[in-house]
């Protein structure tokens, strides 16, 4: 596969159904579509239950609020990729605006963006699902069948490339501590290194649902329907009626033009933790326990920056391929909180807006810029009382509003991150280590830095947290009073709806959650397809 | 200086629009219920005089100060700001009319002079001051230009060459 092969002209050539948007060759929207089934949003969930359910034989149609953007759209600019690849032109905040979260809008969602980062759920997270949740049947083994399954269709394997200089330190860095860094999985096939996962991959190598699981969908008649945002769904007593769609402006807006009805047997909710939640508020769902929107978690992040005095060019090279859970297992999983660490890919906007600082002090940093190396802690909330994570809401005009509070047990862990970072990064050889908070200084060793960092006060906004992965607001759990859907992935209140997507995880995760995500939809999209009459195929 | 007007708290306000700007007002004189930062696609001239003030301290070094490269930039950040969600955009607008006006201005950015007239230094202490203050009010204000002038300044592969980047690389 090169950039020049875009599976989606050579599809719509041979008749692919994309309606609505404004690509070349977009057909309008109808007034009214009937199906088998029909998927909000086209990520993770969403992609892997389409595929699953237009191999049974079901006609699905799948609402994506996004454009569709393709290989050769992909020009590796962040200028480009922000505003037409993600939410909120990568700049989505929480209420009070203390923490920035990326997260894709686009057909392929998150995962067009991501920075193909895979793990399989860990086992102690499962076991508090079923300790916590009721999720009697959350156990790795039982799972194990439908991991390998997303695991081989995804090209999921361990990154076999020597890791970048960014990567490297951490590995460096780590061993000279004696604590274990591993390499990580990636979904990728004849992947280039270029670089450029986050600002969509220009080769096709990402094993994206963009073109993964939406093209094998569309092969088999599945209809896509882009920037076009469901708006509501119709409830009729205990069922679902209808959902209606409307089409969207690049930025978000509604447009003048006039929406769609969707009539289909069932529904899949696969919009995100934040925009799921969301639409059944719009809709005025049943919530008889108060749970929908609560327990959103975000894995908040911190940052620690250094200097080294050779090259980094955190830019180049496959990001995030060497990873650290070493200070997820220092403590119980309902302890005190607990960090995964990886090494984030570096671009000039990207890392201009997230390190601290302005004037000729930021421009002589950013100067540096070859020479910066960052890592990342993300902390595993959900476990504990004191990390409960956030709520979603809907702000006048409809749209989803996420409230997180930063709590004093959580930004706890932030400060133990960046100390275990820069000890890390001096560990590696950094000249200099600068911990993202603004009021931070460059550290000349560790010793000055753990002082340093030991008094800093850990503040929402002035301590800056950034988010990839948004999970929870429906949960699943065994019973009605601790969950929004249930161990199948139905709604316990409303028949005809299923959610596939993260924001079923009762906690977060601990670790990156495509995988996660693919692993568990695999299993309710094939239960779905076999409850509605279909044939049970694999995925691969 | 430190406190917002009786009553109002500061946490919410700029998701409170309409009703905030009233209770403003009441401290604030009329005159800024009447000009928004962001209008019919890009910034309005208050907006656009309060980011050419920002960039002379947040891009100090960085971003020439010829006219046309100031032009170039505030056009940058039209672009970037156009691809903020409705809701944001919103929030930033009302936010740079409340800047825009002076007891808007003296009380959140602590800043005596307008935009255009003060100097660098006085700029500084402004920014300086909302950055480190308690009032998650004016940290929130710190983010937003501070951040919007950087994503809209190093997205243009001009100024790549200050910073050593040297652009994606080529696939073809």
């Amino acid at each position: 596969m090169t950039a020049a092969n875009d599976l989606y002209r050579d599809g719509l050539a041979r008749g692919w159904q994309v309606l609505g948007g404004r690509h070349e060759g977009a057909r309008p929207l109808p007034a009214r579509l009937d199906c088998d089934v029909a998927i909000v949003g086209s990520g993770a969930g969403a992609g892997i239950s389409a595929e699953l359910l237009a191999r049974a034989g079901l006609s699905v149609v799948i609402v994506e609020e996004g454009p569709l953007k393709t290989s050769r759209d992909f020009r590796q600019l962040e200028r480009d990729a922000y505003p037409q690849l993600y939410q909120e032109s990568a700049a989505r905040k929480t209420a009070d605006k203390a923490v920035t979260i990326l997260q894709g809008r686009c057909v392929g969602g998150s995962t067009t963006v991501n920075w193909t980062s895979c793990f399989r759920t860990p086992d102690e997270t499962l076991a508090y699902w079923q300790r916590r949740f009721g999720l009697a049947d959350c156990t790795p083994q039982a799972l194990a069948p439908w991991f390998e399954q997303a695991e081989r269709r995804l090209g999921i394997e361990p990154w076999r490339v020597a890791p970048n200089e960014n990567n490297d330190l951490l590995a460096r860095g780590a061993a000279k501590l004696g604590i274990a860094a591993a390499t990580i999985q990636r979904n990728v096939k004849q992947c280039w290194n270029l670089g450029s996962c986050g600002l969509g991959c220009p080769t096709n190598a990402k094993q994206s649902m963009l073109v993964t699981t939406i093209p094998a969908a569309l092969e088999r008649g599945a209809r896509l329907l882009v920037e076009t945002r469901a708006q509501a769904f119709e409830l009729d007593g205990d069922r679902i009626a209808a959902l209606e769609a409307v089409p969207v402006e690049p930025d978000g807006r509604a447009s003048a033009a006039p929406g769609v009805r969707i009539v289909a047997k069932h529904y899949v909710l696969a919009a995100g933790a934040i925009h799921s939640p969301a639409l059944l508020m719009r809709s005025g769902a049943p919530d008889p326990h108060g749970l929908l929107g609560t327990r959103t978690f975000l894995h908040p992040v911190v940052i620690s920056a250094a200097l080294f005095d050779q090259k980094v060019e955190g830019w180049a090279g496959a990001p995030q391929t060497v990873y650290s859970d070493h200070f997820l297992g220092v403590d119980p999983i309902d302890g005190p909180i607990g960090y995964k660490l990886e090494a984030p890919p570096l671009h000039p906007v990207l890392s201009a807006t997230t390190l601290a600082g302005y004037g000729l002090e930021q421009a002589a940093l950013l100067k540096q810029f070859p020479n910066i190396h960052a890592l990342l802690a993300l902390l595993r909330d959900g476990f504990h009382a004191d990390a409960p994570g956030g709520r979603v809401t809907l702000r006048g005009d409809g749209s989803p509003l996420l409230d997180y509070p930063l709590t004093a047990f959580v930004m706890d862990g932030a400060r133990r991150a960046l100390l275990s970072m820069a000890e890390i990064q001096f560990a590696a050889g950094a000249r200099e280590v600068r911990p993202v908070h603004e009021l931070a200084r460059g550290y000349r060793s560790w010793t000055e830095a753990r002082a340093e960092i030991a008094a800093l006060p850990m503040k929402p906004l002035l301590t800056r947290v950034v988010s990839a992965h948004v999970m929870g607001g429906c949960a699943m759990a065994g019973d009605a009073v601790r969950g929004v859907v249930r161990p199948d992935g139905l709604h316990w209140q409303i028949g005809n709806l299923s959610v596939h997507d993260g924001s079923i995880f009762p906690t977060s995760v601990g670790t990156n959650p495509q995988l996660s995500i693919y692993g568990l939809v695999a299993r309710l999209a094939s239960g779905l397809a076999q409850r509605l009459g279909g044939r049970v195929e694999a995925l691969a | 200086m430190d406190e917002a007007p009786r009553g109002l708290p500061r946490r919410r306000l700029l998701q409170l629009g309409l009703g905030a700007g009233a209770l403003l007002a009441v401290g604030g004189g009329l005159a800024w219920l009447w000009r928004s930062g962001w209008h019919d696609g890009r910034l309005t001239a208050p907006g656009r005089a309060i980011f050419a003030a920002v960039a002379r301290v947040v891009l100090e070094g960085s971003l020439s100060s010829e006219p046309a490269a100031v032009a170039r930039h505030l056009a940058a950040l039209d672009t970037t700001i156009a691809g903020l969600s409705p809701a944001a955009r919103a929030e930033l607008s009302q936010l740079l009319g409340l800047l825009s006006v002076g007891p808007g201005r003296q009380w959140l950015a602590g800043l005596a002079p307008d935009w255009p007239e003060a100097s660098v230094i006085e700029l500084e202490a402004a920014l300086r001051r909302m950055r480190l203050d308690d009032s998650v009010l004016r940290q929130q204000a710190y983010h937003a230009l501070r951040d919007l002038s950087n994503a809209a300044f190093y997205a243009e592969p001009a100024h790549w060459p200050l910073i050593g980047y040297p652009g994606p690389t080529p696939i073809a």
